[in-house]
């Protein structure tokens, strides 16, 4: 009996709570955002909402890891997107310093082709290649004998730093499209070149990879560490001149060789162009001169 | 009284958790109904009564709170409480599993039940497939929470009708 009883009880309940349920929808579906039943919603809202907030901040970081779980595939593959993109921006950042490197370069070429006179042709040129034999110090350059390139015609660089012509070296061997540069430190390569503040002469030959040698320097001139060599570039009309224009820097004094017995004087001194990084290099095609 | 205060603070606790922390968790695209297990739940311990109130406090507080269409959500869980409660009588099982089935039986009919309500009253945002694969993944997700949220609520309905006779 009771049992009905309740039974009966919880059909009533559930018929008002069905009924007031139904009211809701119908009140809700007519009036829209604008009626009672929205304001009251608000109010609610406005309630729980700093509720809402604190439980957040304890869950937050929980919800954080479970989102985090479920979206790990797609965090892994934007990941490795991301680490891609990174590699091709350093890429594209060492492309961009190396350009402007050679942008520097360049402009320094051309500062030195004006500084060489107007009179002077040049070319600039791109080394392709290195010498391929240990007992040779060449370089091939991208510039022939289409582009007026000639054999014994003189070499100089630039550089990132500066806008002084530093001697290279001179062509020893030419083709239509490419050219063989002797480097100066080729020990079959030889140099007339000048103490700047003596103004003595002397021979500089190639050793190879170590420091050029100055032989043919007179015994009492006094020779500093540090010292700069020019070409001397001398000229004997009609006889002989030598390949270099003159003034262009070979390298600096590093050291004078002790030999008080000899009648001339030996120096060695370190070039100026680092051989090992050369890049643009600049081809002089006529001297001015002649 | 007590037992009155105990629904009131499990639905406010399932509203809270589900606005919160489950709002932020999206599997599939379908979150947990937590306002629907804790409905089941108390439905089989409490009865169809119970089940009916609870379900009819917590969907109105979630329409309300949730700016979703007001009522359908009331209407659902009370008549998805009632339903449950009755069925749980006529089941004689002593599984500990049953509550998992249940739960999971009951958000998926409860959940599409939702979907028609909103259907007929032409604002149900998405496609009957959607539909159904939702109440499939929801029913999923609340058969896997209920072994964490029944031993809890159980507890705390033991306490609340200690001094009441058991049947």
């Amino acid at each position: 009996m009771a049992l009905r009883k309740r039974t009966r009880s919880t059909r009533l309940l559930v018929v008002i709570l069905v009924s007031v349920s139904l009211l809701t929808i119908t009140v809700d579906y007519r009036q829209g955002d604008s009626g009672p039943l929205a304001s009251v919603g608000s109010a609610a809202l406005a309630i729980i909402s700093p509720l809402q907030e604190a439980v957040s901040k304890v869950t937050h970081p929980i919800g954080n890891f479970f989102s985090t779980l479920t979206r790990l595939p797609s965090i892994r593959a934007e990941n490795e997107r991301l680490r891609n993109q990174v590699a091709d921006l350093q890429a594209q950042i060492a492309i961009v310093a190396s350009n402007e490197d050679r942008i520097k370069e360049l402009e320094n070429l051309l500062q030195i082709q004006a500084s060489l006179g107007k009179n002077v042709r040049t070319t600039g040129a791109l080394v392709i290649a290195n010498g391929v034999s240990n007992f040779e110090w060449t370089v091939s350059i991208n510039k022939g004998s289409s582009d007026g390139v000639k054999i014994d015609m003189p070499v100089v660089v630039g550089g990132v730093d500066t806008t002084t012509a530093r001697l290279v070296g001179h062509v020893v061997k030419v083709s239509p499209d490419y050219s063989i540069v002797q480097l100066i430190i080729d020990p079959d390569s030889a140099v007339a070149g000048r103490l700047e503040q003596s103004r003595q002469t002397g021979i500089l030959t190639g050793q190879g990879g170590s420091d050029l040698r100055m032989g043919l320097v007179d015994a009492s001139t006094p020779v500093a560490p540090g010292e700069l060599v020019t070409t001397a570039g001398y000229r004997i009309p009609g006889v002989a001149s030598s390949l270099y224009p003159p003034g262009i820097v070979i390298g600096t004094v590093s050291r004078e060789l002790d030999n008080p017995a000899a009648l001339e004087k030996f120096v060695t001194v370190r070039p100026a162009v680092d051989f090992a990084s050369l890049d643009y290099v600049l081809v002089v095609l006529s001297s001015g001169s002649g | 009284m007590r037992r009155s205060l105990s629904l009131a603070a499990i639905i406010v606790t399932a509203l809270l958790l589900q606005t919160t922390i489950f709002a932020d968790v999206k599997l599939l695209g379908a979150r947990p109904e937590l306002m629907y297990l804790v409905t089941i739940v108390i439905a089989i311990l409490e009865g169809p009564d119970s089940g009916a109130i609870v379900g009819f406090a917590g969907g109105m507080s979630q329409d309300f709170l949730l700016d979703a269409p007001k009522g359908i959500t009331a209407l659902t869980l009370t008549l998805l409480g009632y339903t449950m409660g009755q069925l749980r009588q006529y089941i004689v099982s002593p599984s500990p599993v049953l509550p998992v089935f249940l739960v999971g039986g009951g958000t998926f009919v409860g959940v599409l039940f939702y979907g028609l309500v909103s259907f007929l009253l032409g604002q149900l945002d998405t496609g009957t497939l959607n539909l159904f694969r939702m109440a499939t993944l929801s029913a999923a997700y609340n058969a896997i929470l209920t072994p964490l949220v029944y031993p809890v609520l159980r507890r705390a309905f033991a306490g609340s009708r200690s001094r009441k006779l058991r049947w």
